[in-house]
């Protein structure tokens, strides 16, 4: 028996006759977590831009669908607009992958994109306010009031009191605001944590945080995240993006927790008229089912675009951004590909922008094995 | 380890730190139930008593005023170094029936050496906000205690809170508000059995200052070799008059034994003066001489860790051995080990 049936290698392929450094598509086309490319779909960037600045500009809740098949590009849609409104200091932005099994899922998945050091500079950005309010110190940020909490010149046995107190007007959810307040202390800190993404804690670390009830269901995450959200509006913040990702998987709950996660969020529309914006990414038939079946729902939901497969313009604007950055001879354009070879990949992919990326991949790749010295019409009919 | 020693002047005298204050109940009762130990242990010239005790005695209070002195009413040389507490454990339950300058005024009258501000101890059983309450409470008397104390007594902030943080902070702040002397770490007695909280506050606390630092009630066997390795000063202690009260023997190492099931032995396992020589029939039935050899069975636990110390032995070794014994409080060595480390 020989072992020479596979050839393993770590050896780079050489792709300096395309005047390429690497081979600049993905060979598996999922959407990066941080875009930074966007191309085509100016319709749908139009019905973005809109609900996010209307949200930015008026503090109103706004939010909207986004459609496509499979492969289109609602992921990166997604994605590249959560890459957009992130940086901006007045939001918060949490990304959902997936709805899960009901609202406490989406909640968690929230949450838990927030991340720990997030919840915990919102617990010190909370108590910063409150030391500003009763104290002659003037802490500007969450940073400052740790360093003087630190440093002594607070009380914190003075200043945490308080900020139960008030937080507890703001968001009406005494222990959400006891979980938030325990979010500086070392010792409780997970505990708070494991409460705030509705993972569940023990009746002994919830006693020693003074929490009553137990965060485990839709209703309960419903309240909190209302109570996360006046938070953040309390604390100056315009309002917080969610994005839903593959909204469609809830077709595989049964009609009975399908129709409780629906009106989980509707209940949650209902109580952020301001302050809110979420986005979704569906496929257009679960969405179509939602818009018969579930109207109160679907209703809340001002708009829905969807993406529309790329077409031949767009194909070669897209190869030609991810190549560019890849080259090293200075020339542009969709060198080596021919713009007869895309023609072909548009008709095979029908501008799916997934099937695109990883036909360009996979045929680069061939062409260096082969040592071509173009990509053209012939060459793709082959491969593919 | 954190374990260290200092020399803490004080108006009666010298002494070396780490150092026991063996708990005295004059003022509570009729008479001080501590049987005299100062000559027979010579390295315990040291007590604790409880100001507010003192002053609500009348006719004590009354012999203090007319010139009697404390050390004379407690049988004691005079070098004994007396830390007063302010009595804040009996505010646990009640309200604060004394101010920061009154305290000070008791404590002089008394003649302590070291002088604990009016505290109001915190328990898990009150509700949150009564504890942050009573915390800034504290701190506020502290920083009184602070602005009155001139004299030349040693002045120890009492501090409590049930998380590193606060402690943290409370020292800190005093720190900035106050001229302390050192601090005196309080509250700890109820949360005793959660040695991870415990040894964690501790640490903070010793983490937040250089000076002298002193744990309220927790000097029994047990916690001494812990508290030693945390790098506490000083610590006080009641454990050896309420074991024998219990008629519970002390031996290092294996901590209070009931001797209600010890039969048929004709003296008990330990070299101190009190076991040497009298037979184990005799000390079961003499709770003075329990009393005192159990104070010697705090004081050899002491010895013991500073002759480790000055021989250079491997005391993380020798506390690993010494906690074998017992899986609870192995694993909470273990844990105050990783805590020392910066590991958890």
């Amino acid at each position: 028996m020989t072992n020479d049936t596979f050839s393993i290698t770590d050896e780079q392929r050489d792709y300096s006759q395309f005047g390429l450094e690497e081979n600049p598509f993905p060979y598996s086309p999922v959407p990066d977590n941080d875009p930074a490319l966007y191309c085509g779909q100016e319709h749908a960037t139009r019905a973005i831009s809109d609900t996010v600045s209307t949200m930015l500009s008026t503090g109103k809740s706004k939010h909207l669908v986004v459609t496509a098949k499979y492969g289109n590009g609602k992921s990166h849609t997604l994605k590249y607009t959560r890459s957009l409104v992130r940086d901006r200091e007045d939001v918060v932005v949490g990304y959902v992958a997936q709805p899960g099994e009901g609202f406490r899922d989406i909640y968690h998945e929230f949450v838990y994109d927030l991340g720990f050091d997030r919840i915990q500079t919102l617990a010190y950005e909370y108590l910063a306010q409150v030391a500003r309010n009763t104290t002659d110190c003037n802490p500007t940020d969450a940073s400052t009031v740790e360093q003087l909490i630190d440093d002594g010149e607070v009380l914190l046995s003075e200043l945490v009191p308080e900020a139960v107190q008030q937080l507890n007007n703001v968001t009406k959810f005494a222990d959400f605001a006891r979980a938030i307040v325990h979010m500086v202390y070392e010792d409780t800190n997970l505990y708070a944590w494991q409460w705030l993404t509705a993972e569940g804690i023990r009746y002994e670390q919830r006693k020693e945080m003074e929490i009553h009830s137990a965060l485990d269901d839709d209703t309960t995450s419903v309240r909190a995240f209302t109570a996360l959200k006046n938070l953040l509006l309390d604390l100056g913040y315009t309002g917080v993006f969610v994005f839903v990702d593959e909204f469609e998987s809830i077709a595989r709950l049964s009609a009975k927790a399908e129709q409780a996660t629906l009106n989980s969020i509707r209940h949650l529309m209902d109580q952020n008229s301001h302050g809110l914006c979420m986005l979704f990414g569906c496929a257009p038939e679960v969405w179509q089912d939602v818009m018969s079946e579930y109207h109160a729902f679907s209703e809340r939901i001002g708009q829905e675009v969807a993406l529309r497969p790329l077409t031949d313009d767009h194909i070669n604007k897209l190869v030609s951004t991810y190549i560019a950055p890849a080259r090293t001879n200075g020339t542009g354009g969709v060198d080596p590909f021919t713009e007869e070879s895309l023609s072909i990949i548009h008709q095979r992919s029908q501008g799916n922008i997934r099937q695109v990326l990883s036909v360009c991949s996979r045929v680069l790749d061939a062409a260096v094995d082969e040592e071509r010295s173009r990509i053209d019409a012939d060459f793709i009919q082959e491969e593919i | 380890m954190l374990y260290r020693q200092r020399t803490l002047n004080t108006p009666h005298g010298c002494i070396k730190t780490p150092v026991l204050f063996p708990v005295r109940n004059i003022g509570k009762r009729s008479s001080d139930n501590t049987p005299a130990y100062a000559d027979a242990i010579p390295d315990l010239r040291t007590a604790m008593v409880n100001a507010r005790a003192i002053r609500q005695r009348d006719p004590q209070w009354n012999r203090l005023l007319n010139g009697a002195t404390l050390r004379e009413e407690m049988d004691i040389p005079e070098e004994t170094v007396i830390f007063a507490d302010s009595g804040g454990f009996d505010f646990q339950a009640g309200d604060v029936d004394t101010t920061p300058a009154r305290t000070l005024e008791t404590q002089r009258q008394i003649g302590a050496d070291i002088l604990g501000t009016v505290d109001r101890p915190i328990s898990r059983e009150n509700r949150d906000r009564e504890n942050q309450r009573r915390i800034s409470d504290s701190a506020e008397y502290a920083v009184e205690a602070s602005d009155e104390h001139d004299g030349e007594e040693l002045l120890f902030a009492s501090i409590h809170g049930l998380d590193p943080e606060t402690v943290q902070n409370n020292v800190r702040y005093l720190e900035r508000n106050g001229d302390f002397d050192g601090y005196a770490l309080g509250s700890l007695v109820p949360v005793r059995t959660d040695y991870k909280k415990v040894t964690s506050i501790i640490l903070a606390a010793r983490r937040a200052t250089d000076k002298h630092l002193h744990v309220y009630g927790l000097g029994g066997l047990v916690y001494q070799p812990l508290l030693l390795y945390l790098g506490v000063d000083s610590f006080d202690s009641s454990a050896f008059i309420r074991s024998a009260g219990n008629r519970n023997y002390l031996v290092p190492g294996f901590g209070g034994q009931e001797l209600k099931h010890v039969t048929e032995l004709s003296y008990l396992p330990c070299s101190c003066p009190v076991c040497r020589d009298t037979p184990f029939t005799e000390l079961r039935e003499d709770r003075n001489a329990l009393t005192k050899h159990n104070l010697w069975a705090l004081t050899m636990e002491l010895r013991r860790f500073r002759y480790m110390v000055a021989a250079n032995e491997d005391v993380e070794a020798y506390l690993d051995l010494r906690f074998q014994g017992n899986e609870v409080t192995k694993r909470a060595y273990r844990q105050a080990k990783q805590q020392v480390r910066r590991l958890t």
